[in-house]
């Protein structure tokens, strides 16, 4: 026992046999910053830690009928300066610069983005404190949250555990209808990027990495904006986001995306909202009735109804493409 | 702790050090413990705080989320490296954070200043507010980011030759 072995994987394929032949000993190591945190705090013990930084060609943002490819392994930094994104795809600029501190942007990639574990504080709570939560995800059989301080969880969609997603890109991506491409022994398939996320925890299968997330093409013109509300600016996770993307005809919402982060297990599609925008001349009072209409769903726990305040003002002002 | 270690050769400011260790092992713990350098600090471990930037080929990176192993064939820098090797002359962000204050407890120091290296070698002439940005995942616990940040424009000022 105890971690015996780091691999520096050269190929996708040379990494996935190691995940399917070693099972849950294996575990990937991307930035790290997520990873080795885990390790620090005795949260994870793999025998084996395998290294996708040395696979080469994973890290590229490359365009491709309007539409734009990124590698799992492109930095969150490539991202927020690349200037592609910034012309044509701002929300996921504008989500890439709130994510952590410059250096974890420097460090952590896409695909470990993605795949980071929840921040709740009863999962991360660690042994070495003398204290562990044998909560859901960790194979236990309840949520401490639900009657515990459950200020920073989820007020939509939890299942079981209701620890919030803390995938700032996702929320970002999802706005844009992205997919994931996920690369397994028999193939690869390709899923929309909020499908990704279930509550407990995604639906990677054994064996499984991803290796790319595609944007399809955006007709021209398109108004976006991300909107983080946080503790504290320099750097954290969100309690709530918005990543909103509207085509606006003529002064009408000809098509509109609205995204939240922060409040549900999975970047939670607020649909009710998209309708509500749907067909109508966009004014500050349509701005709200989205903001409304996209919180309709929440179920706050005992200390998070706050969310729902914050989530409907942040909708609002993405909507009318203002600051915090 | 049980595990197997492994060998390895790491270049820290410009020297070779063979040291064993674990395959989970941080760069901060090497550093530390294994090397003995120990001017890099560790405040959390766990990415929120900056004090333990090392600078991995020019690029500022947190050493306690950094695997040691994955370190080999790069180039570290520490503060221990930051003053000049041989005539052991301060260099500018240091002399600038011992004249005018940089420090209140010292425990962020070596952090600011790695990070301030890597940003004043990308922009030598940097602006207040990217000095805050860039120094924005180095939390200073005594709240003494207004004479750090002074003291980062002014070493930056020295450095391009005094000029403005
Ligand atoms: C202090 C701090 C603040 C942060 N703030 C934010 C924030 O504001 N917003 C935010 O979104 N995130 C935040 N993060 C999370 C940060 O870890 C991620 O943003 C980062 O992008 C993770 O990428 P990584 O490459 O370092 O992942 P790693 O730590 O290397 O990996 C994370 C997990 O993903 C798995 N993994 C990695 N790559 C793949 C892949 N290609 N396929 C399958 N599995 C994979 C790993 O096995 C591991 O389980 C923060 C982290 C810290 C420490
Ligand atoms: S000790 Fe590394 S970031 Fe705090
Ligand atoms: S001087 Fe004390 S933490 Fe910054």
């Amino acid at each position: 026992m105890g971690c015996s072995q780091h691999i520096d994987a050269t190929s996708v394929t040379e990494a996935i046999s190691i995940l399917q032949s070693q099972g849950d000993k294996a575990v990937l190591v991307a930035g790290g910053t997520d990873l080795v945190g885990m390790l620090n705090n005795r949260l994870i013990s793999p025998e084996t830690l395998v290294n996708i930084k040395t696979i080469p060609g994973m890290d590229y943002i490359r365009e491709y009928s309007g539409g734009l490819r990124i590698g799992a392994l492109t930095r969150i930094r490539d991202i927020e300066t690349s200037a592609i994104i910034r012309e044509y795809f701002p929300v996921l600029a504008e989500a890439a610069v709130s994510v952590g501190s410059p250096q974890i942007r420097r460090m952590g990639t896409l695909g470990g983005n993605f795949c980071q574990e929840v921040r709740c504080w009863y999962y991360r709570r660690s042994p070495a404190t003398g204290k562990t939560f044998t909560c859901y995800r960790k194979g236990g059989n309840v949520c401490y949250a639900t009657s515990g301080d459950n200020r920073y969880h989820s007020v939509i969609g939890g299942k079981k555990c209701f620890a919030a997603c803390p995938s700032d890109m996702a929320v970002a991506l999802a706005s844009l209808h992205a997919h994931a491409t996920l690369a397994g022994a028999s193939g690869t398939r390709s899923v929309p990027v909020e499908d990704f996320f279930i509550p407990l925890g995604n639906i990677l299968k054994p064996g499984e990495m991803l290796t790319e997330v595609s944007i399809p093409a955006l007709k021209p013109g398109s108004r976006q904006k991300f909107l983080k509300f946080r503790h504290r600016k320099t750097i954290d996770f969100a309690l709530c986001s918005v990543a909103s993307v509207l085509e606006v005809e003529a002064g009408v919402v000809a098509d509109a995306s609205l995204v939240l982060g922060g409040v549900a297990p999975f970047p939670y599609r607020a649909k009710a909202a998209e309708q509500v925008l749907k067909g109508q001349p966009l004014t500050e009072d349509l701005a709200s009735e989205a903001g409304a209409a996209a919180l309709r769903a929440a179920r706050p726990l005992s200390l998070n109804a706050y969310k729902v305040t914050i989530g409907r003002v942040l909708v609002k002002r993405a909507i009318l493409g203002v600051d915090m | 702790m049980s595990g197997k270690v492994t060998r390895l050769v790491l270049t820290v400011d410009g020297q070779k050090y063979e040291v064993v260790a674990r395959p989970d092992a941080t760069l901060a713990a090497v550093l530390r413990e294994d090397i003995g350098l120990t001017g890099t600090k560790v405040m959390c471990e766990g990415g929120e705080c900056g004090s333990c930037t090392v600078l991995i080929d020019g690029n500022p990176v947190l050493s306690c989320l950094t695997l040691a192993v994955e370190c080999q064939g790069r180039y570290i820098e520490t503060i221990e490296g930051l003053a000049d090797p041989i005539s052991g002359e301060l260099h500018p962000l240091q002399k600038e954070f011992v004249e005018r204050s940089g420090m209140q407890c010292g425990i962020c120091t070596p952090g600011m200043l790695m990070t301030a290296k890597a940003l004043l070698a990308e922009n030598p002439d940097p602006s207040e507010d990217d000095v805050r940005q860039a120094l924005a995942g180095n939390l200073c616990r005594c709240g003494n980011y207004k004479r750090i940040t002074e003291c980062v424009l002014a070493a930056a000022k020295t450095m391009r030759g005094g000029e403005r």
